[in-house]
């Protein structure tokens, strides 16, 4: 599984130091003191960019070939059409069709499902991420190893321990037991929204800490002096300063978070399995398994890979202008 | 000042309240997991009680259920074969790949080079299921003949998602060291490729490190595309296996395969480290690369 | 395509000169044919337009790709000339592997575990989740299995792709000696050319005798109506498969065409499936009815007999009285559903002479019901007297069948009173596939 990243994140983690230096030899002429044959640097990057033009680019290729495409007559399977002047529409106006007739509730579900959790996503890693920059001190290294250890855990483990803590008999309901008048025979896994955004958040959130902490870390700790030294209470120094401060690197959270969350169908499969908590993900799942359902599991990525284009050409902006800025 | 509203106003007071979030937040993270790594050792069928130690799941033969053990099902054991056979393949494939990569695109101009890095980072930021469904469809239509869903597919398939990893690691690196060491390199005379191998490659060494248990430990999970692209029960990996039963019979017996895999993430990111320790000794930040690859 | 030699006759070409010729024909050839193919319009051909059936008998129409098998229309399958049974009286292959492509939980290790010490052999089993998952794997012909496990409404697609190799029935002594009569001929592969039966099945509603006592569910006027009830919400069951779930619901209306082709049932079908989601939150799974139930995860969940027979391997602890916590029902008059899966061997089979002796290990009278012990499934033999199903002790230290459970013995009368769903034309067969999407997407 893979998530967000941001090259710009990680550069501002490397030492500022070197940065510095840098400039100094940028000024001295840098790059253009030594001379390079023309092919030596595309020769380092041509392997791989062809890679990726042969298994990523052209298999985007066979989904449109795919969604334009048509069906075989016996297995209904796809039958890609890779000529655009032969290409028909019949799929994309079918899928259009469904998704604001009677397919309108999953995609209104995947967005109230994916901004709950990124609602609770933000609020549980700022407060982790400030607790641990502001307040971490010397136990500092401990917080931030702890926080990491989540990376190193599968998804999958993840979803795994709360399919055994949500169990009829599991833990969850062991402990509600102890408390009078609640139900704690909840079979929770039995298709509750509530369990399969807790998975969203479980799953997701500690990518979104990460990279709040780094900012938040980064704020100069003596303009919320300052604030507190002209008797701001906390509260206020941090509606103030803090926060304004650090609205791009919420954003940008955010954007980390919701791309997998789009593309997510295994959260549901495991925690729910129910068609009432079906997110735009599983559409596609089922239609790849579905006979029939091959073009309109092609038009169903383009139209995540629409939905996700606002969110990506963020991502892709922020990041190619923190490499400018550094470069 | 005193009071409640006293106590508000006060800007140097503790903050108790963030700290139990903190702390409740680490419980809340940490805890389910090891659970689940406890309950591998349950001595009942149970994935939801602990009823008592025993390794029956892991090298046993655990009664009245067929899938047995992790160890000794041939069932599982071809899993954990395959699972490390990917992970191997595709981290010495995809490194490298993603290494010249990156110092390629950070010193090639141009517009062709802008587009090779726009490409590198969609394939980093669409949903997995995508790249998945996009294989998955190019391998048994258009390419029927050539690629065979199986290793081979799975290969090609984790590579052209993982390949932006080591590149993302080891450019954030490349902004940090420039360009100066390999120029001076070559100002006392050494040929490009000689100043690239014995300069820059060596300050590269943490972060292409931290690229080995990042593909490494990130291929052990993957089970998006190694489901699509798997081609029978032989190519399926422990993480598939697990994703597919796990929610139809939740015995722990995959609670013992999914700690298996943490346990070999762990190894995995130990040998990297021994390795950055030998290798890479005078330099910083293997930790920060690693932070890097997750940021 | 001519051959390229077919083009050099009576010219002399030297030796090497025509392996250079042939080589670079070999390179051209498919390319040009890829580029003529480009240039022709790709949509032509999405429609069957052979006017040769693939079998005789069956309902056809031109422009249908196959021919489907009914009851009273039977269908002889083509032994396509490109597609012939292997020979007889070869050995066993050596060293192999028999790859089997199953559905979860649906065959004893075990016998195959010995199928495999007797010849020799590895064996390794691949499992899917329902037939439209096979049928995408099974259809790009990349996967090469041994042995497949199709249900009696999918023959039709694969026998005229020829992913099916038909049978040589010298093989399978076992099947004229041991097999229900109806099955030396079925109407779905008359002669049984391509398949041989596997299991018998009824549908039926798998439930909760501690939540529900059977003389609650036999009460009921329409005991289909129990998924619809409230009162168990959360709790309900039906199984991952359009044609079973679809089926119910026409059931429930006393509709017992399990085929149809009119698009206004389907629909209505598929709408009365929201009606349940909306009723009762039902879920869809494989394998509720044989774990979830035993485990109490479900108090309802649509049932074949099998699963049912086998669900009390699956309670948390071994005890007689949660045996009996498993309850099954069928229509007393057993007009419901009821099917019959078969073994065929996929035409690239690289052992297709294992997998023979495969189909035939699996038809012994001792190991089919070995089988059934374990997989909970009724085989077809004819030395096992329906009746005594429910006494007689397998090797599992239990009847085949618990007495409580009467219901799920199969009688070889119930493929002439109940219902079979059986294959659809394509275009119909998506009108199913529309109608179970809408309800997936809830």
């Amino acid at each position: 599984m893979r998530f967000g990243t941001r090259p710009g994140a990680s550069s501002r983690v490397a030492d500022t130091a070197t940065r510095a230096s840098r400039r100094r030899g940028n000024k001295r002429g840098g790059g253009e003191g030594v001379w390079y044959p023309r092919w030596f640097w595309p020769s380092f990057a041509t392997p791989a960019s062809l890679y990726l033009l042969v298994f990523f680019v052209l298999p985007l290729y066979v989904i449109v070939s795919i969604a334009f495409g048509t069906v075989d007559a016996t297995f209904q399977s796809p039958r890609p059409i890779y000529q655009p002047w032969f290409w028909t529409s019949q799929y994309l106006t079918k899928v259009t069709r469904d998704a604001v007739g009677y397919q309108r509730g999953v995609y209104i579900r995947t967005f109230i499902y994916v901004f709950i959790a990124s609602v609770l996503c933000v609020l549980i890693a700022y407060t982790v991420a400030y607790y641990v920059s502001r307040f971490g001190g010397k136990r500092k290294g401990l917080f931030l190893t702890l926080l990491i250890a989540p990376f190193f855990v599968s998804y999958l483990m993840r979803m795994l321990a709360w399919i055994n803590l949500l169990q009829i008999e599991g833990y969850v309901n062991k402990i509600l037991g102890w408390i009078p008048f609640v139900p704690h025979k909840v079979n929770w896994l039995g298709g509750y929204p509530w369990t399969v955004v807790l998975g969203l958040v479980y799953g997701y959130v500690p990518y979104m800490i990460l990279p709040l902490y780094g900012f938040l870390d980064r704020i100069q700790q003596s303009l919320l002096e300052a604030g507190r030294d002209l008797g701001a209470s906390p509260a206020r120094t941090f509606m103030r300063v803090t926060l304004p401060l650090s609205r791009q690197a919420i954003l940008a959270g955010i954007v980390i978070v919701t791309l997998p969350m789009f593309g997510d169908y295994y959260t549901n499969n495991l925690l729910s399995n129910s068609p009432k908590t079906q997110m735009v993900g599983n559409l596609l799942d089922n239609a790849v398994n579905n006979t029939g359902q091959g073009p309109l599991a092609a038009v169903l990525v383009l139209i995540i890979m629409i939905i996700l284009l606002v969110p990506m050409a963020y991502y892709l902006r922020s990041t190619s202008n923190e490499l400018k800025v550094s470069t | 000042m005193s009071g409640p509203r006293g106590w508000y106003r006060n800007p140097w007071r503790k903050p108790r309240v963030l700290q139990v979030a903190t702390w409740g937040y680490l419980a809340w993270s940490i805890l389910p997991v090891v659970i689940a790594i406890v309950i591998s050792f349950n001595s009942g069928r149970s994935s939801a009680t602990f009823q008592g130690f025993s390794l029956q799941w892991w090298n046993g033969a655990p009664q009245g259920d067929a899938q047995g053990s992790l160890f000794k099902s041939p069932d599982l054991h071809a899993a954990i074969i395959q699972t490390i056979r990917l992970s191997i393949i595709v981290m010495l494939i995809a490194v490298p790949l993603g290494v010249a990569f990156a110092i390629g695109l950070d010193r090639w101009r141009g517009r062709v080079a802008k587009t090779a890095n726009f490409t590198m980072l969609a394939s980093f930021v669409v949903p997995e299921i995508i790249i998945g469904v996009a294989l998955f469809y190019t391998f048994t239509y258009t390419l029927n003949a050539a690629v065979k869903l199986g290793t081979t597919a799975q290969i090609i398939g984790l590579i052209a998602f993982q390949v932006s990893y080591p590149v993302i690691v080891v450019r954030a690196r490349l902004l940090s060291i420039g360009k100066e060491y390999e120029e001076a390199a070559m100002d006392l005379g050494a040929p490009p490729r000689a100043a690239i191998r014995r300069v820059l490659l060596p300050m590269l060494y943490p972060a292409i490190f931290a690229s080995f248990a990042l593909v490494f430990a990130d291929v052990v999970d993957d089970f998006v595309t190694v489901r699509y692209l798997s081609g029978g029960s032989s190519t399926e990996t422990l993480s598939v296996k697990i994703y597919g039963a796990v929610r139809a019979t939740p015995i722990p017996v995959y609670n013992a395969a999914a700690s298996f895999m943490l346990f070999t993430t762990v190894v995995a990111i130990a040998v990297v480290y021994v390795l950055y320790k030998r290798f890479g000794r005078g330099q910083e930040g293997s930790a920060a690369d690693f932070a890097a690859g997750q940021l | 395509m001519a051959h390229p030699r077919e083009r050099w006759t009576g010219k002399e070409l030297d030796r090497r000169q025509f392996l250079a010729r042939a080589a670079a024909a070999g390179v051209a050839l498919p390319s040009l044919a890829a580029i003529m193919e480009a240039c022709s319009n790709p949509r032509e051909g999405t429609t069957s337009t052979s006017k040769d059936p693939a079998g005789d008998g069956g309902l056809w129409q031109p422009g249908w790709p196959y021919p489907l098998a009914r009851q009273d229309k039977p269908v002889t399958w083509n032994i396509f000339p490109d597609n012939q049974p292997i020979a007889s009286d070869l050995q066993p292959e050596k060293n192999a592997t028999l790859e089997i492509y199953n559905w979860d939980q649906y065959i004893w290790p075990k016998i195959i575990g010995e199928f495999a010490d007797k010849y020799n052999c590895e064996f390794k089993i691949t499992t899917f989740n329902n037939m439209d998952e096979a049928l995408a794997k099974m259809r790009t012909g990349q996967l090469s299995f041994d042995v497949f496990f199709p249900t009696i409404d999918v023959l039709g697609k694969l026998i005229s792709s020829k992913l099916l190799q038909p049978l040589n029935q010298d093989y399978i002594p076992n099947l004229p000696a041991n097999v229900w009569d109806t099955y030396q001929d079925p109407f779905y592969d008359a002669g049984w050319q391509y398949t041989v039966p596997y299991t018998i099945y009824t549908t039926g509603i798998g439930y909760r005798t501690d939540v529900i006592s059977k003389d609650e569910i036999e009460a009921m006027s329409n005991p289909y109506d129990i998924f619809w009830d409230p009162k168990y919400k959360g709790q309900v069951g039906i199984y991952d498969d359009y044609r079973e779930a679809i089926s119910m619901t026409l059931l429930r209306h006393g509709i017992t065409d399990l085929n149809t082709t009119d698009p206004a049932t389907i629909q209505q079908a598929g709408q009365d499936l929201i009606d349940l989601l909306n009723a009762t939150n039902v879920r869809t799974s494989i394998n509720g009815a044989y774990v979830g139930i035993p485990k109490g995860q479900y108090q309802v969940h649509q049932a074949w007999s099998g699963d049912i027979a086998a669900a009390w391997f699956y309670v948390p602890q071994a005890t007689m009285a949660n045996y009996q916590t498993i309850g099954y029902w069928y229509p007393k008059d057993r007009v419901g559903a009821v099917n019959n899966d078969c073994l065929a061997i996929p035409a690239n089979s690289k052992s297709p002479v294992l997998a023979h002796l495969f189909l035939n290990y699996m038809l012994d009278f001792k190991n089919a019901m070995n089988n059934f012990s374990w997989v909970g499934y009724q085989v077809p033999q004819k030395q096992a007297d329906p009746q005594t199903l429910t006494t007689t002790k397998s090797v599992q230290g239990e009847p085949y069948i618990f007495p409580w459970l009467s219901e799920a013995v199969v009688q070889e009368e119930d493929f002439k009173t109940g219902f079979l769903e059986l294959e659809l034309e394509p275009s119909v067969d998506a009108l199913w596939h529309e109608a179970w999407s809408q309800f997936q997407s809830g």
